[in-house]
């Protein structure tokens, strides 16, 4: 299992230049970002003070870098990373090297470990250079970077440096398993990235088409699908987890009106259901492929 | 049924495609690859050889039929291919890694990584020099070797090779021949090996199918299907004379100086008696053995409508 995942590893690690462009570019943004800015403060005595009147805390630093998981942009580098993970066998035309030696599920699965694997480690990267490079550059400015270390901090920041960190990796293994099924299916990693960009995309703009199609069809009731959706549930979750209650929302047309707000356990099942939905057909569908190329 | 022969195959079938233009690239194929022998798979372009190797390597999944290695349908048990090692249509890499790199990734995915057996492939197949550099920068020669050490990995007990000398010069190619008949008779690898080439097939192999349009259309030992059908070449005069008194028995065509006839070692004696007996002098009787392109022409020929 390990010899699998390291198998993995070493093919993805070696291709530099996708690495370095789509993964390791969050770590090493997080330092070329702190070196310009240190530039910019050392030089500028009034962007030191514009950045001493800014309050900014370490451990909103902390957590709040997972965030970027969600931001277009690195939501586009994830998708492209996942999409050459997934189609890239076909197009280098390895698929056939390596399926005889081993068994199918297990090849497809070792991929969505080892990508979360990448994901984890470039995050957790990021944020923790982020955060030592934001305190340099408060340093240099001369300003505060409150809170200071206490136990109680610490709990705080640990859970909620926890939820951001896993409800951010289940939406990038939501939209990930997008990528990896439209790679599987199209066969190439353009395919992959177009099909899950647009999926995405779609998603973020279902509960405007949600309306839409109440509306012209004159079914309220079509609102209700969006209870469903991978987006809603995440910060359904979210809120839960933060403030004991849910994150209750209207979607509303004329006199129709509904409002959404379902309890932890019914979005925890739904998201549950799209993450073991999307790996598992992708799964299904790649034990039933015909590898020719 | 299934035997633990490396290779049977039962009906094998698969269709790409549907409708009418559905293409039937291998059609009701029956195979029997015994322990120990080189096998020669020979078919012109297009005729289902590589269709044939993705099916039994578990990358196609058959129309119909079976395609079982030792005994296991390749389908159902898919970990019976640890037993096998192949080479499909030309050896693809991952060109942005290194050789030892390339093969590290394969063995351990395989799970069976031993660095010492990487080097000592690499040395096996005249690429230790060079092992650390990309594949990207790699000749045609060099990756079909890379792909025998690929193949090579698991130490595996048979082996299948697609076209194993295609796009290499002619040295290139006897060395990879000389490679695998040695994989045969020194390490007693079971081979299968499809071509196109029939002077491959006959340097190489002691069994072989001709296949063609997806079908098998003949199976034997080498020897076997050249010998079934020799051709004398008889130089007697005269030699109309000489024609006339073969003609009943054997099938005769008339060359400008000799006649060409139809039959095996064994009828020569009974040939130059009954010339003698017509009174027809007799210079020369030569068996001439058919090569198999010759062969494989005229079995192609025979089999297309066509041609
Ligand atoms: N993926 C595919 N989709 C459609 N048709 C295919 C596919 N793969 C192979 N074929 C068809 O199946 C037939 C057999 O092809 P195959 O590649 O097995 O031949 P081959 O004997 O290996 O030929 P060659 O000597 O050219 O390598 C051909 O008619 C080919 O066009
Ligand atoms: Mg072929």
């Amino acid at each position: 299992m390990l010899n699998l995942f390291r198998a993995e590893w070493n093919k993805i690690a070696g291709h530099r230049w996708l690495t370095s462009c789509l993964i390791w570019i969050f770590p090493v943004g997080a330092v070329a970002f702190t070196l310009v800015m240190a530039l910019i403060l050392s030089l500028s005595e009034s962007a030191r003070l514009a950045f001493r009147s800014d309050t900014v805390q370490w451990t909103e630093q902390l957590v709040g870098t997972w965030g970027f998981l969600n931001n277009p942009l690195g939501r586009l580098l994830l998708i492209g990373f996942t999409a050459v993970m997934f189609a890239g066998e076909y197009q280098w035309q390895t698929w056939k090297s390596i399926i005889p030696r081993n068994r199918r599920v297990p090849l497809i699965l070792n991929k969505f470990v080892t990508l979360g694997v990448f994901v984890v480690v470039a995050f957790a990267l990021m944020s923790v250079l982020l955060t030592l490079g934001m305190g340099l550059l408060r340093a240099i400015a001369d300003a505060p970077y409150p809170p200071e270390l206490s136990a109680s901090v610490i709990r705080t920041t640990v859970s909620d440096y926890t939820r951001s960190a896993v409800l951010g990796f289940i939406s990038t293994l939501i939209a990930a398993g997008y990528a990896a099924l439209a790679a599987m299916l199209t066969r190439s990693i353009l395919g992959g990235v177009l099909v899950a960009y647009a999926v995405t995309f779609a998603e973020n703009l279902s509960a405007v088409g949600l309306i839409l199609i109440a509306y012209f069809l004159d079914l309220p009731g079509i609102l209700q699908l969006y209870r469903f959706t991978p987006g809603y549930n995440l910060l359904n979750l979210d809120a839960w987890i933060r403030t004991g209650a849910g994150n209750p929302i209207v979607l509303d047309y004329g006199a129709n009106r509904v409002e959404l707000a379902d309890s932890f356990g019914f979005s925890a099942v739904v998201i549950a259901a799209w993450v073991i939905g999307l790996i598992g057909l992708t799964t299904a569908l790649f034990r039933r492929q015909d590898i020719t190329s | 049924m299934s035997t633990g022969n490396p290779i049977v195959t039962e009906n094998l079938t698969k269709h790409f495609g549907r409708g009418h233009k559905r293409i039937e690239a291998v059609k009701a194929l029956n195979l029997v690859l015994l322990p120990g022998q080189v096998y020669g798979f020979l078919g012109p372009n297009g005729a289902g050889k590589t269709t044939t190797i993705r099916l039994l390597l578990g990358l196609l999944h058959p129309t119909s039929g079976h395609a079982y290695v030792y005994g296991k349908d390749v389908q159902r048990h898919p970990e019976v291919l640890r037993r096998v090692g192949a080479i499909v249509e030309g050896a693809s890499f991952y060109n942005f890694l290194t050789a030892r790199r390339n093969l590290e990734v394969f063995a351990r995915t395989a799970n069976r990584y031993d660095p010492a057996r990487i080097d000592a492939l690499l040395e096996q197949v005249g690429l230790a020099e060079r092992a650390n550099q990309r594949v990207k920068g790699y000749s045609t020669g060099m990756k079909q070797r890379l792909g025998l050490a690929a193949a090579l990995l698991s130490d595996p007990d048979l082996l299948i090779f697609d076209e194993p000398t295609n796009g290499l010069d002619p040295s290139g190619m006897h060395e990879i021949r000389e490679f695998i008949r040695r994989l045969a008779t020194e390490q007693g690898k079971t081979i299968f090996l499809s071509s196109h080439l029939l002077s491959e097939v006959e340097q190489i192999c002691d069994r072989v199918a001709i296949i063609q349009r997806g079908a098998i259309v003949r199976e034997g030992a080498v020897g076997d299907l050249l010998d079934a059908k020799t051709t004398l070449r008889v130089e007697a005069s005269p030699l109309d004379a000489a024609r006339a008194a073969l003609g009943d028995r054997w099938h005769v065509t008339t060359n400008t100086t000799w006649l060409s006839v139809e039959a095996t070692r064994d009828e020569i004696p009974a040939i130059v008696r009954r010339l003698v007996q017509h009174n027809v002098d007799v210079y020369q009787v030569t068996s001439q053995r058919q090569s198999l392109e010759e062969y494989f022409l005229s079995v192609v020929e025979a089999e297309t409508p066509h041609a």
